[in-house]
């Protein structure tokens, strides 16, 4: 089942097109990615279809609801997490999230009992008399993805969650939605500018100026966009070349080594060349591939 | 009714937690206050004892002591009466730089809602910190000597400070919506910070200015209200002082002295009754509240 349907959705700002009649299905349950650099538009998608930006044309159904006319049933049945941070400052986590969570019509009370299920795994503890301004950046997006789930959403929608962050924390931020997916069978829709987090998603919109120029499931994009590369180390010699020539016509040397392009499995033939091919690495077609095939960028 | 009350609880929060934006917030009221204790008094008790001629003997100094200590007082509470209510507004500009308002409109908290609480929070923080002063005010003069206020008048001078706070924040919820970023926001702050102690006549009695200046700071409803104040806090004494006078000059003396310290608004040619006055700022703040809810109804949160 489809939790969101999106047809030609469309934002035009002062004149000036930032997203270009684009189209998709989410499924409920799955991890779905919107891949784009910076300006390609994912936050103003995500911003439509979480009801704070009004669209110029198009259409979507969000749970089930129309954006546009059922905008308050859509925001009870969605969490966000801002790319920047958007909780106050100068107040603590407690009386954070205890103020979203009466946006929402809920109690003190009832604010805690919701945020319970997560408080261990979230290690909200140690932190919930501080004030927001003195935690750590992983500390902050903790929080900040628990005030997303303070109303039991359906779907989390997350923008650029790892932006910013260590190594060690965009780990854990993963591992969080995992969780959140895994236990809590929530529909994730994130936005990342790194190619390699989409790895793990069900299914792949890449945007680029606005437009989806590609989606699919990471395998299905890997298979058609991306190709394996043999690196050969060895002197350059028509015999090389040769042997080169039965499995691609794709290649090019590169001061000790040659690069060749295929998608055929190459163990066999290795393995019946192993007397010339002794140093060489085999390397798997990888997301970056994809968008380097897609818009003939180098991924920042 | 709960998110409403959250969110207010909220926007009052940012204020109080706060404590440089408390302090800035007040700067001006201190400001008037330190100055008085440096020279403002002499200057004042100079201008009273100027008009006296020949009735030095008959009203007692203290009486006179008392009454400028009021005067300090209204000037202490129409300059929060500016700063404290912008102070706390300015979180709405913060707010939209910080993109707090896109997340609060992702919740189901309706937009008039949201607007109507950062105007309540706002008024309540300044009718909490004029209403304290004002408190704090009565119990020092009340140690020091008489004012001979009577009960009402204590209670209409909270009335005058709550429509005050309403009136200020009202106006000033207009002015912020020209704000795009809180750096702009802060500079006009400056200049009220600068300016409000002026346009009240705390530091000048507005009686002294020429009439083109006294229409202009009459325009704000917070110097009809300090005008207010004076006359709430200051009729008891005024009176008091009269009769120890007993009718030998007619009244002229107090009179001139109301006259000098601007007990009734002045502006375009037109001196304001008290009532007048409280007219005028109640059609000020219904003006302001109109053209706000028409203003963010057109403007806020529409991209
Ligand atoms: N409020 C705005 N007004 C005008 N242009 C905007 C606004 N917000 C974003 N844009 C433009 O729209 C495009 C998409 O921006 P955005 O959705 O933020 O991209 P992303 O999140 O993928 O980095 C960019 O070219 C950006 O400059
Ligand atoms: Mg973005």
């Amino acid at each position: 089942m489809n939790i969101i349907e999106v047809r030609n959705l469309t934002k035009d700002y002062k004149g000036k097109r930032a997203v270009d009649s684009i189209s998709f299905d989410v499924e409920e349950g799955e991890l779905f990615a919107f891949l784009g650099e910076n300006g390609a538009g994912k936050s103003t998608t995500i911003n439509m279809l979480c009801t704070v930006l009004a669209k110029t044309t198009g259409s979507a159904f969000i749970a089930g609801k129309e954006l546009g006319k059922e905008d308050d049933e859509i925001r009870k049945a969605i969490g966000i997490v801002f790319q920047n941070s958007v909780l106050d400052r100068k107040l603590s986590v407690k009386e954070n999230l205890l103020t979203r969570g009466s946006y929402y019509g809920l109690s003190a009370r009832e604010v805690k009992e919701r945020i319970e299920p997560f408080k261990e795994r979230f290690e909200l503890d140690e932190i919930w008399n501080r004030r927001y301004e003195k935690l750590s950046g992983g500390q902050r997006r903790r929080v900040d993805i628990v005030r997303a789930l303070i109303n039991d959403p359906k779907i989390l929608f997350l923008d650029e969650p790892t932006t910013g962050l260590d190594p060690k924390s965009r780990r854990l931020v993963w591992d969080h939605i995992d969780y959140l997916r895994r236990e809590h069978g929530m529909t994730i829709f994130l936005t990342t500018h790194y190619m390699e987090e989409t790895r793990d998603s069900d299914h792949v919109v890449i945007l680029d100026k606005g437009n989806i120029i590609a989606k699919g499931t990471p395998a299905e994009l890997k298979s058609r966009y991306a190709h394996s590369k043999l690196v050969w180390y060895t002197a350059q010699s028509p015999d090389s070349e040769n042997l080169i020539s039965r499995i691609s016509n794709e290649f090019a040397y590169d001061a000790d080594h040659y690069n060749i392009v295929t998608d055929d499995d190459l163990t066999e033939f290795i393995y019946q060349n192993k007397k010339h091919i002794r140093d060489y690495e085999l390397i798997k077609g990888s997301m970056d591939d994809v968008f380097l095939t897609l818009t003939g960028k180098e991924f920042a | 009714m709960k998110d409403f009350m959250g969110f207010t609880r909220r926007n009052i929060l940012i204020y109080f937690k706060d404590i440089l934006a408390v302090f800035f917030s007040l700067l001006t009221s201190i400001i008037v206050f330190v100055l008085y204790l440096l020279f403002l008094k002499g200057t004042f008790v100079d201008a009273l004892t100027g008009t006296m001629k020949g009735l030095e003997n008959i009203v007692s100094s203290q009486d006179i002591e008392m009454f400028v200590n009021g005067i300090l007082l209204s000037g202490i509470l129409g300059s929060s009466m500016i700063t404290v209510p912008y102070t706390c507004l300015q979180t709405i500009v913060k707010d939209r730089e910080a993109g707090v308002d896109i997340d609060i409109c992702s919740t189901p908290l309706k937009r008039w809602k949201i607007v109507l609480s950062y105007f309540t929070a706002s008024s309540l923080c300044a009718f909490i910190m004029t209403s304290l002063i004002l408190t704090v005010g009565l119990i020092t003069l009340g140690f020091m000597g008489d004012l001979h206020m009577t009960a009402g008048s204590v209670l209409a001078s909270y009335g005058a400070v709550l429509l005050g706070s309403l009136s200020s924040t009202a106006l000033f919820m207009m002015i912020l919506l020209l704000f795009k970023s809180s750096s702009t926001s802060t500079a006009f702050f400056g200049i009220l910070t600068a300016a409000s102690g002026f346009v009240i006549g705390a530091y000048i009695p507005l009686s002294r200015f020429s009439d083109g200046v006294q229409s202009f700071c009459n325009l704000f409803p917070a110097s009809h209200i300090t005008a207010l104040i004076r006359n709430l806090l200051l009729s008891g004494i005024s009176d008091k002082i009269d009769s120890s006078i007993g009718g030998l000059d007619n009244g002229a003396f107090i009179s001139a002295v109301k006259e000098t310290f601007s007990f009734n608004a002045v502006a375009f040619g037109k001196t304001f009754s008290s009532s007048g006055s409280v007219i005028y700022v109640l059609i000020i703040a219904l003006v302001s509240i109109l053209a706000m809810t028409y203003l963010y109804k057109k403007t806020y949160m529409r991209r």
